[in-house]
């Protein structure tokens, strides 16, 4: 396993270093321009500057190269000089956004946690909602239960995050001023009242996401359940005479687990990638939102950097899935 | 046969229905009778042969003994005890008594246990023995089927389609059954190895004094273990029969095509038997034809057959049949079946 | 409807802001103040963004010497009054203007002013490396000097009649020397501290800078008002949409003001009615316009030729069509469809200020399709068989290019059946906004190249000087293969008349006479019918009912006065 697990990194490297040069090459060559974001008022020739200024004068893989190294060095040691107050940052010039002109890596390290936050909750909620309902569901399959349940997680997977954040703001924010309908990213947790107004500010966009992701969730469970339940091992534990709570709970559950799991893992780059739109909805400045606003404004090195981390995300969760899936199923050996 | 045998399992009026839902509101507009008013005896110590085509019912019927499904209506009293009507937590505490081997090795070991996790759940669900009786217990156990004590920690998928055989059967021996039934136990496994496991059940049998339900379509492996036999057709039994008797002189029409088609060893005796070729398809379970369940198909179909159900009685001793070919003979038989089923019940 | 919109504005100013109620307040006793900008603010640095959302967050920190107050006056900011040629300020010969510091001014950080960070700012923003969004401000200045401590001369390489573009206005600010020297030219970015916290002059102080999320400030302890700022806190937030802002400011009074609020007619007007807010609208120069092109933008032309004056349009070089394409237009009814109160419809190149419009051109604002088909006719255009007009064998077909916008493409399609009326046919385009605006020689698509006949956006001019933005469609100034496609003469217009008019403009110092030019050029250019003017676009930003003092500025940063915010008490 853990010759598996380093080969599969290792062939990971050059994953990534090609995702890099596609992520970096097409970025480049898109239509859009960093300053036609500026207001008209600005001339011409100052444009020209600016452009010069955001080193758009060098040759493009004199640029991959430049981006390349800060991304993979500069960057995460600053960020990690940050975070331990070690002194490991190097000196050299770090990846600057367009919009800011600061580094990238230090707006990151702000977006993260609310990104961790809101959508990294709306996950885990989803994930905690979905596995019972899937369980239920399977296991009193047509009935009342397993109905509603589906029609349910057909509603919340069909309709798109942005429609029941608009009708989540409308009912909780405007009409019975329940929740705030802005999230309010300076605030600290300091007491039992700070804590309740971070319960509040946070409730909603977890709520959305969570009701996605549980819809999705609870369809793969429930899937994964009806295919365990008619095995012949689940009549061989009831021939056993066990339990119907160990029956399901034990055998039934644990074998339904395994692709679940790996399902969950595989969506948790998701959890940074797929919320952009219910962070701008409730203005939860998270990764998602830097993503999408950075692309409006043609800010390439912000694009690109967040791009290539969810790059690696994808590639090292998936590894992660499999990794996981070879634990979890004693019948998986990888060599 | 002389000693007197006492009946582990009776079986009245089995019947398992599935019922089948159809249309938008999902409404009961049917049933599959799967096994429909099978009745029989198990004596102590002996194997009883199921034998059909696929699809007839007796994998069913197997699981409906051992109370695996709720059954429609019927009784099944194992060692005594009336099981058919328990509830299923009640009979949970019954289920080391009475244990099934299942066919399929692979798909009825939880991928997900080990050897010492498989064969000593039983024993963590109905005894209080410390871990290092139930290890004991585990490894005498694999002793017994012949595993290597040094698998105990392994994972099912690691082990061959035999062995893997050979830990559902030490599965089931765990708790010391008295009843095991043995759903097509050698049908998913190489033909060199089923005559092992055939083996080490009878084997067991022997030594361990075990009642068999051996549930088969392997008409000569069935010949090789069985001391009496069942034949299955669509959900009932059409005869049941000593196993020689059985083999000797088939009296149902379906028994004696099945029979036919059983390759001989001796290439001498092949022309001596005429392949009786059964025509179409047996019929949906859902909808069997009226009368006789063989009657479309039977070679020696009657038009009373297309009437009536032939009831399944007793011709001679202890040889059952379902057939109106016999009704004659069976007038004359007809006090013969006022016992229950074999003279030698005490 | 729209003028009532317009007086909201000055006129709550006015009512909200009584003399008597302004003694009892001081410095910091209103509390705390919630702004929303739906687009987030990158920086705290001007000098770096170019975007009005920064100018105008920055705006509260950094200050000009002299800003424009909301009816485009100049006011003095930094210095006690505007040099003029009256008080000597300005030099006789238009080429120097002399500011004069007021006395006692302190930096955030409680070191005083000087002029030396004057001519700092100017430096900081003029070196060649630095990417300067304002560099066109400090156009044409050959040197600044500090003559005292106080005193900064701004001398100009050539007579300057207008010399109130460096150091005016909110963006060209000044900032402080010590926390930028050195920062200058490429190294301009790597002073990320000093950019998102820069030591100001304004009312408050950044205590928290996070880019394109949030800014908190505190009040200005050193600021030069002692009973201001009222507000002790504000919290600047960003993100989300305007949707989500507006509602913050109508639905739940979660913000107390919300800026750009470029929503639909309805949708603003069903907010309203929450009653928690009112809509601020202010016009100013900003022109929602058609550009008709006077050079054939046909693919069959070689490159380098393809969108030049060697080849003038084969259509739309006759006056009578670009007449006739005007008066087809119903100006009235795409301002309500597409701006509502936040709209006007307009016939004039300069909207604003007001003295700057010019009253000679209202004819354009009735929809005129007989006289528009009239024109045709003259033109020689006949009517085809499907409707569409033909001469010489060409079919009177124009392509319509835009930036994808939903009511850009509201109007690109009404526009279509207005044309189509007078027997034009249409193809319409419309292209990300992002590469629309863009420079990028190599891109075909950008509003500059404009390979197509009829385009649709919105410009401006910043100030409320129009002579440059006059300047810009001069003979020459048109994007062309020898200047990389950069200029603004974006039509191709060239009109040797114009040109002299302007010059004679630029060299003009007289006020009145300016005014009468600008006028006398805007006429020139719009009945030229060069470029059909649509809708003057106001600025529209939300405040609760419950903050006074607001006065809403749209020559100048929206938040030009936040020192004399205040809660309004219950």
């Amino acid at each position: 396993m853990l010759s598996y697990t380093l080969r599969r990194l290792a062939f990971a490297v050059p994953t990534v270093l090609i995702i890099s040069l596609i992520v970096f090459l097409m970025l480049d060559m898109a239509p859009g321009d960093p300053t036609g974001s500026l207001p008209l008022t600005i001339p011409l020739e100052v444009r020209e500057q600016i452009r010069q200024s955001l080193g758009l004068g060098e040759p493009v893989f004199v640029r991959y190269f430049k981006w390349l190294q800060m991304t993979v060095i500069t960057e995460p040691l600053h960020i990690l000089a940050g975070l331990t107050g070690w002194d490991i940052a190097p000196g050299g010039p770090r990846i600057l956004s367009w919009q800011t002109r600061s580094p990238v890596g230090d707006i990151l390290v702000q977006r993260v946690p609310q990104t961790l936050w809101v959508v990294g909750l709306g996950y885990l909620f989803g994930i905690l909602i979905a596995l019972p309902i899937g369980v239920i569901s399977a296991y009193r399959q047509y009935s009342w239960f397993d109905q509603v349940g589906t029609f349910v997680s057909m509603v919340g997977f069909s309709v798109p995050t942005f429609f029941t954040g608009i009708v989540f703001i409308l009912l909780f924010s405007v009409t019975l001023g329940w929740f705030p309908s802005m999230y309010d990213t300076t605030h600290v947790v300091r007491d039992w009242n700070s804590f309740l107004f971070q319960a509040k500010q946070i409730a909603m966009p977890v709520a959305v996401l969570a009701l996605y992701n549980a819809s999705q969730i609870s369809r793969f469970m429930r899937a994964s359940m009806l295919d365990n339940l008619n095995q012949d091992y689940v009549r061989t534990a009831r021939s056993k005479g066990m339990g119907e709570q160990t029956v399901v709970l034990v055998h039934v559950l644990r074998n339904s687990m395994i692709p679940v799991v790996t399902v969950i893992a595989i969506g948790i780059p998701t959890v940074f990638t797929g919320a952009i739109i219910t962070e701008q909805i409730f203005r939860v400045n998270g990764l998602g939102d830097a993503l999408i606003r950075a692309i409006y404004v043609s800010d390439w090195p912000m694009v690109q950097t967040i791009t290539f981390i969810f790059a690696i995300l994808i590639v090292l969760f998936n590894l992660i899935a499999d990794v996981l899936y070879g634990i979890l199923d004693p019948r998986i050996r990888y060599d | 046969m002389t000693k007197p045998r006492r009946k582990l399992v009776e079986v009245r009026n089995l019947k398992m229905y599935f019922p089948i839902h159809a249309g938008v509101l999902r409404r009961h507009v049917g049933d599959v009778k799967a096994v429909d008013d099978v009745s029989f005896d198990i004596f102590e110590g002996e194997t009883l042969g199921i034998v059909g085509e696929s699809g007839c019912g007796k994998s069913t019927c197997g699981r409906a003994v051992l109370r695996l499904y709720d059954i429609t209506d019927g009784s099944i009293k194992i060692d005594g005890v009336e099981i058919g009507s328990k509830s299923q937590s009640a009979l949970r505490k019954l289920r080391p008594t009475m244990q099934m081997v299942f066919q399929d090795p692979q798909a009825s070991l939880n991928p997900r246990m080990t050897v010492a996790g498989i064969i000593g759940e039983p024993m963590d669900e109905h005894t209080d023995w410390s871990k290092a009786r139930k290890l004991e217990r585990i490894y005498e156990l694999m002793d017994a089927v012949g595993l290597n004590r040094n698998f105990v920690n392994r994972y099912p998928h690691s082990f061959s389609g035999g062995q893997r055989q050979r830990i559902g059967i030490a599965r089931a021996l765990a708790l010391n059954p008295k009843f095991i039934i043995c759903d097509e136990p050698i049908a998913a496994l190489d033909v060199s190895i089923q005559a092992q496991v055939v083996n080490l059940l009878e084997e067991l049998q022997d030594r361990l004094g075990l009642t068999y339900m051996f549930i088969s379509h392997d008409l000569s492996m069935v010949r090789h273990i069985a001391d009496r036999v069942a034949v299955m057709y669509l959900g009932k039994f059409i005869e049941l029969a000593p196993r020689d008797a059985l083999y000797a002189e088939p009296l149902h029409p379906y028994t004696q095509a099945l029979l036919s088609a059983v390759p001989d060893p001796d290439p001498a005796s092949e022309e001596r038997v005429e392949r009786i070729i059964l025509k179409g398809d047996v019929p949906s379970p859902a909808n069997p034809p009226q009368g006789c369940n063989f009657c479309n198909r039977c070679p020696k179909v009657m038009d009373i057959c297309r009437e009536i159900d032939p009831e399944f009685r007793e011709l001679e001793s202890g040889h059952f049949v379902a057939c109106h070919l016999y009704n004659d003979a069976g007038q004359t038989g007809a006090s013969r079946h006022e016992h229950t089923q074999q003279g030698e019940d005490a | 409807m729209t003028t009532r919109t317009v007086l909201l504005g000055t006129a709550a100013a006015l009512v909200l802001a009584p003399a008597s109620a302004m003694a009892e307040r001081e410095r910091g006793s209103s509390g705390h103040l919630n702004i929303i900008y739906w687009q987030a603010v990158s920086t705290m640095n001007p000098y770096l963004s170019g975007g009005t959302k920064e100018m105008n967050a920055a705006s509260v920190v950094l200050e000009p010497l002299a800003r424009f107050d909301n009816l485009g006056e100049l006011t003095p900011w930094l210095v006690d009054e505007i040099p003029t040629l009256e008080n000597g300020g300005v030099a006789e010969d238009l080429k120097s203007i002399t500011w004069k510091l007021t006395e006692g001014l302190l930096w955030s950080d409680g070191t005083p002013v000087t002029s030396a960070d004057v001519v700092f700012s100017y430096e900081y923003c003029t070196h060649p490396e630095g990417g300067c969004s304002y560099r066109d401000r400090y156009a044409g200045i050959e040197q600044v000097e500090a003559v005292d401590d106080l005193t900064v001369t701004v001398h100009f390489e050539d007579v300057t009649p207008n010399p109130y573009l460096p150091f005016v206005g909110a963006g060209s600010v000044i900032i402080q020397r010590a926390q930028f020297q050195d920062c200058l030219g490429a190294r301009a970015p790597e002073c990320t501290d000093a950019n998102f916290a820069p030591i100001g002059t304004g009312p408050y102080v950044v205590s928290n800078f996070r880019p394109n999320d949030v800014i908190e400030f505190v009040a200005n302890e050193n600021y030069r008002v002692p009973t201001q700022p009222y507000f002790e806190t504000v919290t600047w937030a960003g993100g989300g949409d305007a949707m989500g802002a507006a509602r913050a400011v109508f639905q739940t009074g979660e913000m107390d003001y919300a800026w750009n609020l470029q929503l639909a007619p309805e949708v603003i007007e069903q907010m309203e009615a929450g009653g928690r807010g009112e809509l601020l609208v202010d016009f100013g120069p900003l022109m929602e316009r058609i550009e008709l092109n006077f050079t054939d933008p046909s693919p069959d032309l070689p490159d380098g030729e393809r969108g030049t004056r060697e080849h003038p349009h084969p259509i739309l070089s006759d006056i009578r069509v670009r007449e006739a394409l005007s008066r087809a237009i119903d100006r009235e009814l795409l301002t309500e469809i597409g701006f509502g109160p936040m709209g006007m419809a307009t016939c004039n190149f300069i909207v604003a200020p007001p003295a700057m419009a010019s009253p000679n051109n209202d004819n354009c604002l009735v929809q005129d399709i007989d006289r528009a088909n009239e024109l045709l006719d003259e033109a020689g255009w006949e009517r085809g068989a499907d409707g569409i007009r033909v001469k010489d064998g060409q079919r009177l077909e124009l392509l319509f290019q835009t930036s994808t916008n939903a009511v850009r493409q509201d109007f690109q399609a009404l526009i279509q059946a207005d044309w189509r009326e007078i027997g034009v046919d249409t193809r319409l385009r419309n292209i990300d906004a992002g590469v629309f605006f863009g420079s990028d020689p190599g891109s075909n698509d950008t509003y500059l190249k404009f390979f197509a006949d009829a385009q649709m956006y919105a410009s401006l001019f910043e100030g409320t000087d129009p002579t440059p933005h006059l300047e810009q469609r001069r003979c020459g100034r048109e994007p062309q293969p020898s200047t990389q496609w950069q200029g603004q003469n974006i039509n191709r217009y060239c009109n040797p008349e114009y040109d002299e008019l302007w010059a004679e403009l630029n060299r003009e110092a007289d006020p009145d006479r300016r005014q009468e030019l600008v006028i006398a050029l805007n006429d020139m250019f719009v009945q030229d019918y060069a470029h059909l003017p649509l809708v003057a676009r106001g600025r529209v930003s939300a405040a609760s009912t419950t903050v006074g003092g607001i006065v809403m500025n749209v020559w100048d940063s929206e938040h030009w006065n936040q020192a004399e915010w205040y809660r309004i008490e219950e």
